[in-house]
């Protein structure tokens, strides 16, 4: 397919086809182009990206209404429903930090090529393209200390996050036991509570258990100085 | 707590454009992503030790011509007080 055949393209391959097409010479026109640049740039910001961030709180809520949904039809349903759900956002935070750990078309031109994305011949960019949508997909992410470093600071961020909530979470779920209308099912109830605070301790002393665990013996002061 | 917020400033962003070297080709020769680079060149990121190193041996520099606490005096300046104390 040529450049020149734009107009000859289906409503499917501008607005969708062309992402995932075998790139050869010419198979994408300037529009194309742009709109694949646009994307690789928005994908990179900020901006874009805390979007995303807030978009998971409704997608989680949504993930919960369907299981519970589907647990009133059949548990092993809700089961099969909220494990299907659960991977799907596994992917697709997979995807997301594969997404970190890309460079911008523009960087690759220059890495893979030393020359800008634009001065690039046709076959060269769509190598570059595939190349990216391949590494999006399936690729791996390099973790290096800067990586690192992040995503310590942001375990470390959900963790101090998590705390809190779990003992608001105990506490809610305490409270709902021992006076909700439950008279039939109360101490089976108060059982399940016990397991969630016990989980919640478990949780909550586990980085401590495992400094404790790991920590190397106290080094004393070395003879030379002590003397 | 505990935070690591000390900023080291550094001259990578000068020394890459003197030699025409890529961000590509420092990260592959010390051996990080090239986004992290990007991020040291902004002050984003404070390396590591080992990194700092690594990065002043890449240029050949001593590690303190490249990382400083204090924020460094343009190049041109420096020359050009060299030259005076010299004449």
């Amino acid at each position: 397919m040529s450049v020149d055949k734009d107009e000859e393209r289906s409503w499917f391959w501008r607005k969708i086809g062309f992402w995932f097409a075998p790139v050869k010479a010419g198979a994408l026109g300037p529009e194309e182009w742009a709109k694949v640049r646009k994307m690789s740039r928005t994908g990179k910001n900020r901006r874009t990206r805390r979007l995303f961030a807030l978009l998971w709180v409704p997608g989680l809520a949504f993930e919960i209404a369907v299981s519970l949904r589907m647990v009133r039809l059949d548990p092993w349903a809700g089961l099969i429903s909220a494990a299907w759900l659960t991977i799907l956002m596994g992917l697709a935070v997979r995807a997301l930090r594969i997404g970190f750990a890309q460079v911008s078309l523009e960087d690759r031109a220059l890495m893979e090529y030393g020359a800008e994305f634009d001065a690039l011949k046709e076959n060269q960019r769509g190598e570059i393209f595939q190349r990216a949508v391949r590494d999006g997909l399936f690729g791996r992410v390099n973790v290096d200390e800067h990586e690192a470093e992040l995503r310590l600071r942001a375990q470390g961020a959900a963790y101090r996050l998590m705390g809190p909530a779990l003992v608001v979470f105990v506490a809610v779920y305490w409270a709902v036991c021992l006076l909700g209308p439950f008279e039939a099912t109360r101490s089976a109830l108060a059982v399940t509570a016990v397991v969630v605070t016990w989980l919640a301790a478990l949780v909550l002393a586990a980085p401590t258990m495992i400094r404790m665990w790991t920590q190397p013996d106290e080094p004393g002061e070395t003879a030379a100085v002590a003397e | 707590m505990y935070n690591r917020t000390m900023s080291l400033h550094n001259r990578i962003a000068v020394l890459r454009a003197e030699r025409k070297l890529p961000r590509a080709a420092l990260a592959s020769s010390v051996g990080v992503n090239p986004q992290t680079i990007g991020f040291l060149e902004r002050g984003d990121y404070t390396p590591s030790l080992e990194l700092a190193f690594k990065i002043a041996e890449h240029f050949g520099l001593p590690v303190e011509a490249v990382f400083s606490p204090r924020p460094f005096r343009t190049l041109s300046e420096q020359v050009y007080e060299l030259r005076k104390r010299e004449a």
